[in-house]
């Protein structure tokens, strides 16, 4: 039981990064690489804030909502700049020159916080209570269930918007079909600008809850868990959301299980063995085959 | 035709002769240089002292500490005059705690020309660096690396001034022994240092006859250690060794106490630091001990130290600044009883050096080039600054 409930909580994690990275490539066929730097500029962003007010060692539920707010709301807006800079340019270009691009976002921004911050891991200001209480066998605590509402939330969120909105609607059009799209008189430019907003948002978001639930931030905290996230990404079926989500959490699970096995060493050989195995035997992911439209 | 860097290295190697035969001129008798050195850089000029230590990378706070040390020791030698009239001089590069980055830096500080190492932090950057300076004819004095690996290779040039993972690993074991702990766990991170240290615990802990019922090895660099975490809530050891660097560490004594584990949390020195507490947060360093060299704040009568490191260096001393510190004073100590910068005789001199006094007690060699005493002494966290304090010199 208690793996169980570790490999949500890890999962969830990598559903909130994985939403990002299916979402851009649903849209434009882009493995963001650059997606994993994004969480961890919001665990920046929000490091920052809560330092230029002088915070330290809280531990407020609504605090940290604010903050995630305000973290959202940049990682967000950098990642509409990303877009708009780095790669609308390419978007005519081959598939390998965008996605070298990524790659390039990535190293620019992980040693661009190492500049501003230094290299030294951080301690994040704010912390989630965490006193933990028994439950069916598991050891549970605050801070976990404030993490899984969250996460919960967000993806509730994310759901209306793509499901009921006409913004979600004309991303759904344009991952079908985007000439048509353009046709129908749908703005490509901004919906796509829409897309990296929400992702790189849930990603700011996941980086700040990280945080205050670990503690402690560093500048290449994003690499591992981006590589998880397009894993994730995959296992679902890349470019479904539910995909995304399902993914993540069956990640958080298999490596929750797989390091209670083999040992905690073996985490990351273990995930990322299952990343091959699904590319070699399933490489649409679970939810990949079954749904038609992408988005 | 040459290329353009051929050109350059020739234009080199005949700016090197032609400057060798100017020194070997110049080489009267003296201190009897016989050019063979390597990277002796000749009587003339400063003497320089190469250290490698990380400036970047997880563990870059350290490089500051083990840079200023290693100055303040110096700048006094300077002031008294140089060894022999001529001068010290540091000259740092950044080994990132990185092998790769490690090496490079090496063969740049042969390049420059020093006489003797004075660096060395995480072991696993130490260890590939020790051919090369051994190759070039350079001893080590390494003040904060302690692997055992590095004196096994049994290099000649090779002295650690830290005690080393046995020591260590010993000063853990006497502690379990004296707080009446008999169920112990070790985790390490997979680095050469921490894996060493970890191996070393447990062998002489079996030996002493304690209980080891919990051994795992964890990824650096997570930060998630809810495994681990939930079997140590599981095993329940009265006592268990974190054996590697702090961020890992204040992650997981967080976790594990989340997750419900009640035990004693003993880290090695690698962890010791005052981000540990920051990282763990308030409330969870009550259980944290520390195996640990003595540093300037926890010795009696070292204020002066204190107050001229921080006059150099703009903020307090830390982890390993004495050590650095002491390792100049060693090796100058050294250089000054051979009367040369020659390998072989900075090596015997180094290998004669008997009661020489440093931070961590009168130092005197082993034959494997290790302290005869660890010097190593139990640290606590503060609660009120999150700083390592002392709290059992395990003394009698």
């Amino acid at each position: 039981m208690q793996l169980i409930w570790n490999g949500l909580i890890v999962g969830s994690f990598y559903a909130l990064v994985a939403l990002g990275y299916s979402m851009v490539y649903g849209i434009i066929k882009l493995l963001n690489f650059a997606h994993g730097d994004i969480y961890m500029l919001g665990a920046f962003a929000g490091f920052a804030t809560l330092s230029a007010f002088g915070i330290s060692n809280e531990t407020s539920i609504p605090l940290l909502l604010v903050i995630m707010l305000l973290s959202m709301v940049t990682t967000g807006l950098i990642g509409v700049g990303i877009e708009r800079i780095a790669y609308r340019p390419l978007r005519k270009s081959p598939r390998l020159a965008v996605l070298i691009t990524a790659i390039g976002v990535s190293f620019t921004l992980e040693y661009a916080v190492r500049q501003i911050f230094g290299p030294n891991p951080e301690a994040f200001p704010v912390r989630l209570e965490s006193t933990g209480f028994d439950f069916a066998g598991m050891r549970i605590t605050g801070a976990q269930i404030v993490l899984v509402v969250i996460a919960a939330g967000l993806m509730l969120v994310l759901a209306h918007i793509v499901e009921r909105t006409n913004s979600g609607r004309a991303m759904r059009a344009i991952a079908l079909d985007p000439q048509g799209a353009q046709l129908m008189g749908i703005n490509v430019n901004r919906v796509i600008a829409t897309v990296f907003f929400i992702g790189s948002a849930l990603a700011g978001a996941a980086g700040v809850m990280a945080g205050a639930y670990y503690g402690s931030i560093d500048f290449l905290m994003g690499f591992i868990i981006g590589l998880k996230a397009f894993t994730a990404a995959v296992i679902g079926g890349i470019g479904n959301l539910y995909g995304a989500m399902l993914g993540g959490l069956l990640l958080g699970l298999l490596e929750s299980f797989g390091s209670a096995w083999f040992g905690g060493e073996w985490r990351d050989v273990f995930s990322f063995a299952f990343l091959i195995l699904f590319l070699t035997f399933k490489p649409t992911g679970i939810l990949g085959a079954r749904v038609v439209e992408r988005m | 035709m040459l290329t353009r860097t051929q050109r350059y290295r020739r234009a080199l190697s005949i700016a090197a002769a032609t400057g060798a035969i100017i020194l070997m001129a110049g080489c009267s008798g003296g201190l009897g240089s016989d050019g063979d050195t390597g990277g002796g850089g000749g009587d003339e000029g400063p003497i320089k002292l190469g250290m490698l230590a990380p400036f970047s990378g997880s563990e870059s706070a350290f490089g500051d500490y083990m840079k200023y040390g290693a100055q303040l020791a110096i700048d006094e030698i300077n002031a008294d005059g140089g060894i022999d009239g001529r001068e010290l001089e540091l000259v740092v590069e950044d080994d990132a705690c990185d092998a790769t980055a490690a090496v490079a830096a090496a063969n740049k500080l042969v390049t420059d020309g020093i006489v003797a190492s004075v660096g060395g932090y995480c072991s696993g950057a130490t260890l590939p660096t020790l051919p090369i300076f051994d190759e070039a004819g350079v001893p080590m004095v390494i003040p904060a690396a302690n692997s055992n690996e590095l004196v096994k290779q049994g290099l000649p040039g090779v002295f650690l001034i830290n005690g080393t993972g046995t020591q260590q690993a010993e000063a853990a074991v006497t502690y379990a022994e004296k707080s009446g702990a008999t169920k112990v766990g070790v985790i390490n991170d997979a680095t050469s240092y921490s894996a060493d240290l970890a191996k070393s615990f447990v062998d002489q802990g079996k030996a002493a006859g304690l209980d080891v019922l919990f051994e795992a090895t964890v990824t650096p660099g997570e930060s998630d250690y809810s495994a681990v975490a939930t079997q140590l809530a599981k095993e329940q050891p009265e006592l268990v060794y974190w054996t590697g660097y702090y961020q890992e560490g204040g992650l997981i004594v967080r976790q594990a106490t989340d997750a419900g584990y009640k035990g004693t949390f003993l880290v090695g020195d690698g962890s010791v630091d005052a981000k540990f507490a920051e990282i763990a947060g308030s409330g969870y360093t009550d259980n944290v001990l520390g195996t640990f060299t003595q540093t300037p704040d926890m010795i009696e009568g070292a204020e002066n130290w204190i107050a001229d490191y921080e006059k150099l260096a703009g903020g307090a001393p830390g982890p390993y600044s004495t050590q650095s510190y002491d390792a100049v004073r060693v090796v100058a100590e050294a250089i000054k009883d051979a009367g040369s910068t020659e390998f072989d005789k900075v090596v015997a001199a180094l290998e004669g050096l008997k009661d020489f006094d440093t931070f961590a007690g009168p130092l005197t060699f082993t034959d494997d080039h290790t302290l005869s005493g660890g010097g190593f002494v139990i640290v606590s966290i503060d609660p009120a600054t999150g700083n390592f304090v002392l709290k059992d010199d395990l003394q009698g």
